[in-house]
């Protein structure tokens, strides 16, 4: 292969790009397109992080000050765990406005994470949403196909392929120019893209420069750059298996809708079909019989916590709980809280699996989608994705026991068992001491576990389109 | 020559491709509003079945207590259920059909969701509407674009213009033929949609048919429109499917991004914060303090003694009504601004075909937004006829054998679909009306 000979067909393929009208009119509607979702998005994820950010602020502040009172009374009081939005949210929104923004914290209730973006939206929200991302991932292999579709058909119908072979180019510099061409014109968007990106993530980062974020932004770049790669590389190849050039847009087409449209939505619909959601009445049920079977702390007769107040007893030696050397109702209530929880994770894990099983049977499909591969690996490394919002979950969930059972601790500690003289309350010291809520990230290590179906899926892609292209590049049809 | 052309056309692989794809899609997409419906009956039933088992259940353990026995009952409120949401689903995936709700702070409780996997959520329902709004255009448009140019590109225009005096008829023609096959495929798959949903005859039901039909005759007039530039296929194509992603992904997409970063909704978090502030803190402050504002509102309950340095149930659901009081002037504007939100969507959607369908079909289907916040101000009604009822039986020290629990099952709530038909069917007529203009004048320039 000569570089130059490649390099002369690859220009060629961006003057025929230029040449024409639409595509000016096109480069110029993708301008203001990325310069709108830039704009979007950087305003969204400024103002969103702000308001949640006050709040939460708020939230600690209004905790703090609580004056001196009974434990348990603060972990009704509870907290709330407000969702941070990552800075790459920007990039890509992926799931973001599909799940919940925050949650009430208390003691003894798991509460749901409500004020989704899309439970307060008109409808429209379903349509989709414009970000950079969304321009790659979907806008971007439109053009690409519409760049593309003619690039060896049309050679062909006129003739001029058989020319260029006549005149001693091979197959394979005809095939690599062609494809060079249209992968570097798609690298014109990409790069802008990830140039403007790169400055919102300095700018997010406020000075505090982490790696992370950095590192999932390499993955993101590394990973358009291998997709753009396969769309570049499927274009050619149908453009050069079509007898004609219009067959070849016909056929790009449709597999544009096959890939963006159809596909996805279809197998998402037919996951949900073939693994129904439990619905959160049923859930509610099945916790509520399973806590009777463990021990229902609320249930005065209750075998389980009769049994526990026996043996306590028998430990201390006494006959009384009033005469514990601890406050038993704060003991009682850690022991129901830890109980329930383990019962309410345990129903909410088997949701999750089920939700796992639904997102599979599209997640899969990577395999013959590459839509599909680079739509989970954007999301993931964006931190918009499901196991992102999972993650939030748990870990509010875990500032919520560690609260009430904080509060617990300090009841069996220092309220007195009923009819003994002491304060029932305690100095406010304590809700000072106690660390605010603050959300850490996902780990770019457990991202890359979480997507490994879709980084593999999008490695054998480029293997495959480069398998593809060497095929062709020995039995490319002059005529 | 109808025949003929119904003929030539019945010939073709993409007459075959599109009924089979049509019809497979349309079908699996009524059979998903089938299970959606299954679900909801189940849910409900569910509901039914789980209000009793508790209160019988709660009654046994804090009977003696009125009081402490309505700190933990919670009590169902669902929306009636309505087949034709199965057209449409909308919103209702995301918004849960019934709220169980305790007579403490409502505020705390009624935006409480379902679960939902968000997967789904974003890559939304196939249901009809999904449909007749994405896949029927798509059809319409392979079908169309090169009405002409497979005529030119065979070389058979030459022919025919020679043989036909009117060659624009001969293209209308073509093209009817062509329309009236994707309308009766989108009437059989409406009739299937409401004998298998069995969703009664109605205004809705007939808006929604008129309202499908006018925006498949605005994506025919638009083909032809695109044909009557008289250009190649390849152009014709690219043309059309350009005009599907702007008009089904891009523009609403981009209207969308506006309203959420326009309209952003703090008074959310706000509210959410003020409820829990405004009810608490009554526990640190003088009693008076939450009996004269309880009181301003209910002063039936006047005579009821509260004693200062002990606990009263008059005194604590007092301070839970604070809460929703104190969080009752974020949580108007809440409302007010999510009805402009949908105000500004619906307006703008009068420009936009697709987004006007879709919202359309929402609403008549009775899966939208407003028909959400109108079922939130039901559970507020609801929620204040079960705290008025038990007040006094609590406050009077009463027991559970005070209440006829009889009267407690799960409630339904009774959605009233109300819209305009001018505004319905108005912005789409329009829109052909313009298209069909411009059409016409360009044909007229051709021959």
């Amino acid at each position: 292969m000569r570089k130059k000979v490649i390099s002369l067909i690859a220009r060629q393929l961006w003057k025929d790009a230029f040449r024409s009208k639409v595509m000016i009119i096109t480069l110029g509607l993708m301008a203001i397109l990325i310069l709108f979702s830039s704009y979007t998005g950087w305003h969204n994820y400024e103002d969103q992080n702000h308001i949640r950010t006050d709040v939460q602020e708020e939230v600690q502040e209004s905790w703090e000050n609580n004056p001196d009172k009974h434990p348990h009374r603060m972990s009704h009081y509870g907290s709330f765990a407000l969702r941070m939005k990552h800075e790459l949210s920007v990039f890509d929104l992926g799931m973001e406005n599909f799940v919940g923004n925050a949650v009430f914290l208390e003691a003894h209730k798991q509460n749901t994470v409500n004020f989704s973006e899309v439970s307060m939206s008109s409808g429209l929200l379903r349509f989709g949403e414009v970000s950079l991302a969304m321009l790659l991932k979907v806008i971007v292999p439109l053009l690409l196909f519409y760049l593309g579709f003619a690039s060896i058909a049309r050679e062909r119908e006129n003739g001029t392929l058989k020319l260029l072979i006549g005149q001693g180019i091979t197959r394979k510099e005809i095939v690599f120019g062609k494809w060079i061409g249209l992968y570097s014109l798609s690298l014109l968007f990409l790069v802008s893209i990830f140039l403007i990106l790169f400055f919102f993530i300095v700018a997010a980062s406020h000075g505090m420069w982490s790696p992370q974020s950095f590192i999932r932004y390499g993955i993101l770049f590394v990973s358009y750059l291998a997709f753009f790669g396969i769309l570049s590389a499927i274009t050619i190849l149908v453009s050069a298996y079509s007898a004609t050039a219009k067959g070849a847009l016909v056929k790009l087409l449709a597999i544009w809708l096959l890939f963006v449209i159809v596909l996805p939505k279809s197998l998402q619909a037919a996951g949900h079909y073939l693994y129904p959601t439990p619905s959160k009445i049923e859930m509610e049920r099945a916790v509520e019989s399973d806590m009777k079977l463990v021990g229902d702390s609320h249930d005065p007769d209750d075998e389980h916590f009769n049994a526990i107040r026996d043996s306590v007893l028998r430990v201390h030696n006494v006959n009384d709980v009033n005469d514990l050397p601890f406050n038993y109702g704060g003991y009682i209530m850690a022991q129901g809280e830890e109980l329930s929880t383990k019962v309410y994770l345990k129903h909410q894990d088997d949701l999750y699996n089920v939700y796992s099983k639904q997102n599979n049977v599209e997640r899969y499909s990577a395999f013959v989608n590459p839509y599909t591969a680079i739509k989970n690996v954007s999301m993931a490394f964006s931190g918009t994705d499901f196991q992102s919002y999972l993650n939030f979950k748990s870990e509010a969930e875990a500032y919520r026991y560690h609260l009430a059972q904080e509060m617990n601790q300090l009841q069996m500690d220092l309220i007195p068992n009923k009819g003994k003289e002491a304060p029932n309350k305690i100095s406010s010291e304590y809700w000072k001491n106690f660390p605010p809520f603050e959300y850490e990230f996902l780990s770019v290590n457990k991202v890359i576990q979480n997507e490994l179906i879709s980084i593999i899926a999008l490695l054998l892609w480029s293997v495959l389109a480069i398998f593809g292209l060497l095929k062709l590049s020995s039995n490319l049809k002059a005529i | 020559m109808y025949t003929l052309l119904f003929k030539s056309f019945f010939r073709t692989k993409i007459f075959l491709f599109s009924l089979v794809l049509l019809l497979a899609l349309g079908i699996v997409s009524i059979f998903i509003g089938k299970q959606y419906l299954i679900k909801q009956q189940t849910n409900i039933e569910a509901a039914q079945a789980f209000q009793i088992e508790s209160i019988k259940q709660n009654v046994d353990y804090h009977g003696e207590d009125l009081g402490l026995l309505l700190y933990y009952l919670r009590f169902t409120l669902m929306k009636e259920p309505s087949n034709i949401n199965a057209i449409s689903i909308g919103q209702t995936d995301v918004n849960p059909a019934l709220q169980a709700v305790t007579i403490r702070g409502l505020e705390a409780q009624k935006y409480d969701t379902d679960f939902e996997n968000p997967s789904l959520l974003m890559s939304g329902n196939l249901d009809l509407g999904f449909v007749i709004i994405y896949l029927f255009p798509l059809v319409l448009i392979a079908m169309s674009f090169n009405l002409y140019s497979e005529e030119k590109e065979l070389g058979t225009w030459g022919i025919l213009a020679a043989q036909t005096s009117a060659k624009t008829k001969f293209l209308m023609q073509k093209l009817s033929v062509r329309a009236i096959f994707v309308l009766t495929i989108f009437t059989f798959l409406m009739v299937t949609a409401s004998l298998v949903l069995q969703i009664p005859l109605g205004a809705p039901l007939l808006a929604i048919y008129v309202q499908g039909f006018l925006y498949l005759l605005f994506w025919v007039v638009l083909s032809f429109w695109v044909v009557s530039f008289l250009k190649n296929s390849s152009f014709n194509a690219l043309i059309l499917i350009s005009t599907w992603v702007v008009l089904t992904i891009l523009v609403p997409a981009i209207v969308n991004n506006f309203i959420v970063n326009e309209y952003q909704l703090p008074e959310a978090l706000d509210a959410m914060v003020e409820q829990r502030d405004g009810y608490h803190e009554k526990w640190d402050l003088e009693k008076d303090v939450t009996m004269t504002g309880f009181l301003e509102e209910y002063p039936q309950y006047a005579s009821y003694e509260v004693p200062e340095d002990e606990f009263s149930w008059i005194w604590y659901y007092g301070m839970q009504h604070m809460g929703d009081l104190t969080a009752k002037a974020t949580s108007k504007e809440l409302r007010e601004k999510l009805l402009l939100r949908n105000k500004v969507s619906t307006n703008i959607a009068l420009f936009v075909p697709t987004m006007h369908a879709q919202l359309s079909f929402n609403k008549l289907a009775g899966t939208d937004m407003l028909s959400h916040l109108n079922f939130l101000d039901g559970l507020t009604e609801f929620h204040k006829n079960l705290r008025v009822g038990f007040y006094k039986k609590i406050f009077d020290l009463k027991t559970a054998d005070a209440v006829q629990w009889d009267n407690y099952n799960a409630k339904f709530y009774k959605h009233n679909t109300e819209f305009s038909w001018l505004l319905l069917l108005l912005p789409t007529i329009i829109t052909i009306l313009i298209i069909s203009i411009f059409t016409f004048l360009n044909f007229k320039k051709i021959s």
